[in-house]
């Protein structure tokens, strides 16, 4: 099982993205994996948003720490267990600037991410943010950013056995378990 | 007349390509101007995207918001009675801009409202309005 979850900022997507992926893990058993794509700094602040957003999940996770290889930090979840990725904008910020990764294997990243996590039997939670419904930017380096971000969303919304988007804490519901839209 | 509407590379163009066969692509991105049009009355269906390009082309000649509005509307009316004529269809790809912060520079700020109207507007006359979100389309209209 594969979930899409985006949205704007603080519009509730990570709480509904935990419910969901503990709901699967109660239906599948298996352990709750938090994929943790933040690289730790020194950064006070950046620390501290660290530790909220682990207090907010509670106890039961198993955190993963990988900035980047998102197939790796997948290898190291048991199969049968559920593992929730938040958030994809992060991840694909560091891809672009902090690795010898281009788009293109970039998004060839996530289509083995999903593979992978189907034939490991893995339940996959992604989260995203959308940053595209806003003035389109000006600054070129931001228009790359902008476009391999929407071509992950596409490629994950595309894939995903269900698609949420999440606005003001509620869901609306694109797809669910192969039920798409025309 | 329908309408595509959806952020940047939401996959609008996709959404549409998959709905109309063969239509005729009216893109301010290849540098045509909106005016230009007429030029492909014969055909059977008619895809025109590049809105704000268009908008942006007008914001200096014309500094009222309201008669650029009522400019832009003309040309959906003109759309509209050239359907009714050959019996085809115009199809308008609108980029959604309004969910950001409101930008510092007048002339942005003009843009996005005037984008905003457009979509308005356009959307009042379209029997089918349709939203692209991360590749998928759902419909706004019954």
């Amino acid at each position: 099982m594969i979930a899409f979850i985006s949205g704007g900022a603080r519009s509730g997507k990570s709480t509904h993205a935990e419910a969901l992926a503990r709901r699967w893990q109660t239906e599948r058993g298996g352990a709750c994996y938090y994929l943790a794509t933040a690289r730790r700094s020194d950064d006070g602040e950046w620390q501290a948003r660290i530790d909220r957003h682990r207090q907010a999940r509670g106890e039961g996770w198993i955190t993963l720490e990988e900035p980047i290889d998102l197939v790796a930090a997948l290898e190291r979840v048991e199969p049968g267990g559920t593992l929730l990725l938040d958030c994809l904008t992060l991840w694909a910020s560091q891809l672009l600037y902090f690795s010898d990764f281009d788009e293109a294997q970039g998004v060839a990243m996530i289509e083995r991410l999903l593979v992978e996590a189907r034939r490991r039997d893995v339940a996959l939670v992604i989260v995203s943010n959308d940053v595209n419904e806003g003035m389109p930017p000006e600054d070129a380096e931001v228009w790359r950013y902008l476009a391999f971000l929407q071509r992950a969303h596409r490629l994950l919304a595309q894939e995903a056995d269900e698609v949420i988007q999440v606005m003001a804490g509620l869901s609306q519901v694109w797809k669910r378990r192969g039920e798409e839209r025309s | 007349m329908q309408l595509f509407i959806g952020g940047a590379c939401a996959g609008k163009r996709h959404a549409v390509r998959q709905r109309f066969d063969a239509p005729r692509w009216h893109s301010a991105y290849v540098g045509s101007r909106l005016e230009t049009w007429p030029a492909f009355g014969e055909a059977r269906c008619l895809v025109l995207e590049g809105w704000e390009c268009w908008i942006g082309q007008r914001l200096a000649a014309e500094p009222d918001d309201d008669r650029l509005r009522r400019a832009m509307t003309r040309e959906l009316d003109a759309l509209r009675a050239w359907e009714a004529e050959q019996g085809s269809e115009a199809v308008l790809i609108l980029l959604e801009m309004g969910r950001g912060i409101v930008p510092l520079g007048l002339e942005k700020r003009r843009l996005r409202d005037l984008n905003g109207w457009l979509a308005q507007d356009a959307a009042a006359r379209c029997e089918r309005v349709w939203y692209v979100w991360n590749g998928l389309v759902k419909s706004l209209t019954l």
